[in-house]
């Protein structure tokens, strides 16, 4: 459940470490986000030397929530935190290796690239 | 990246703590192995997904640059081959993939004859630069030169299975180090 002023951490590589949601990009008027949802954030920190600066706009989908991700069955998914992975415009992840454990559904809402990328996928 | 890895190694072992607390009550309904059946199981019949061969012989025909296939099947349990192929173009790493849809679309649509089928799913077709043609358990990735540069996909699935997070030596991490004193300051030692 992402919403606007939520800090997100980054499971990649991009150069950014942290992220505040500022939009929730789908229908308008739309309260929260969750795994697989596209956000726009702005970079709160960053890794110095590094493409991405702090307070840089860019898009990123939502990998990791601490609210549990429901399946058909039965089987209920929860993380330890809330994390993103810096996307472009056209969905390519900025970073080349990400960090973490990634949800299936991610699949299925066509981020195959991230979840290629990922070392685990449960 | 210490801290991520700190970080990831923490979320996913205490993710598989709380994730095994939920799991008993759901074994009671259903079997625990439809996990790992995924969504993309449904009836091994009324699919017009790729197999490595028809891929191969596509990427063949097309003449994709560099096709190399990676048996990942061992460390992923969602996916079976990841194969990688490069385009010298935008324009022809577009017609790898549109090569591969039509070939799952026109060709194995027409030999089944069946209506409802599940087509293998693309990604990133607009802009040329890494399509995903996702078919079950055969991922074909079409970069371009510089996509396959900066990504390094080989890198990430040939290495050995058992890549993990390099693992924190306990030992080492509670030895206690004295500061080095880079100031003017001339250290008090206590007499």
């Amino acid at each position: 459940m992402i919403q606007p002023q939520t800090r997100l951490n980054v499971a990649d590589n991009s150069g950014a470490r942290e992220l505040m949601c500022i939009r929730i990009i789908g229908t308008s008027n739309r309260r929260y986000a969750h795994i697989g949802d596209v956000i726009v954030a702005v970079i709160k920190e960053a890794i110095p030397n590094s493409p991405l600066e702090k307070s840089e706009v860019i898009r990123a989908v939502i990998v990791r929530t601490c609210k549990e991700l429901k399946r058909n069955n039965g089987m209920k998914i929860r993380y330890d935190d809330n994390a993103a992975v810096v996307i472009d415009q056209e969905g390519n992840p900025k970073g080349t290796r990400i960090f973490g454990a990634i949800a299936r559904e991610l699949r299925q809402l066509n981020f195959t690239k991230i979840v290629s990328l990922a070392p685990e996928v449960l | 990246m210490l801290t991520a890895a700190l970080r990831s190694s923490s979320s996913s072992s205490l993710l598989r703590r709380s994730w095994q607390r939920v799991l008993p009550a759901s074994q009671r309904g259903l079997c625990s192995s439809s996990i790992v059946a995924g969504s993309n199981d449904g009836g091994g019949d009324r699919r017009s997904l790729l197999e490595l061969g028809e891929v191969e012989k596509i990427l063949t025909d097309v003449r994709a640059d560099d096709v190399k296939v990676i048996p990942v099947g061992k460390r992923c349990d969602w996916v079976d081959y990841m194969v990688i192929a490069t385009g010298r173009s935008t324009w022809h790493v577009k017609n790898i993939a549109e090569a591969l849809i039509y070939k799952a679309r026109f060709v194995k649509q027409k030999q089944k004859g069946v209506e409802r089928m599940m087509l293998p799913s693309v990604e990133g077709q607009e802009e040329g630069k890494w399509i995903v043609v996702d078919s079950g358990r055969v991922i074909v990735h079409a970069l371009d030169e510089n996509a396959r540069a900066y990504y390094k996909l080989e890198n990430l699935w040939n290495s050995d299975p058992s890549h993990k997070e390099p693992s924190q030596d306990l030992a080492k991490a509670f030895v206690k180090i004295r500061p080095k004193n880079n100031s003017k300051k001339r250290v008090q030692t206590s007499a």
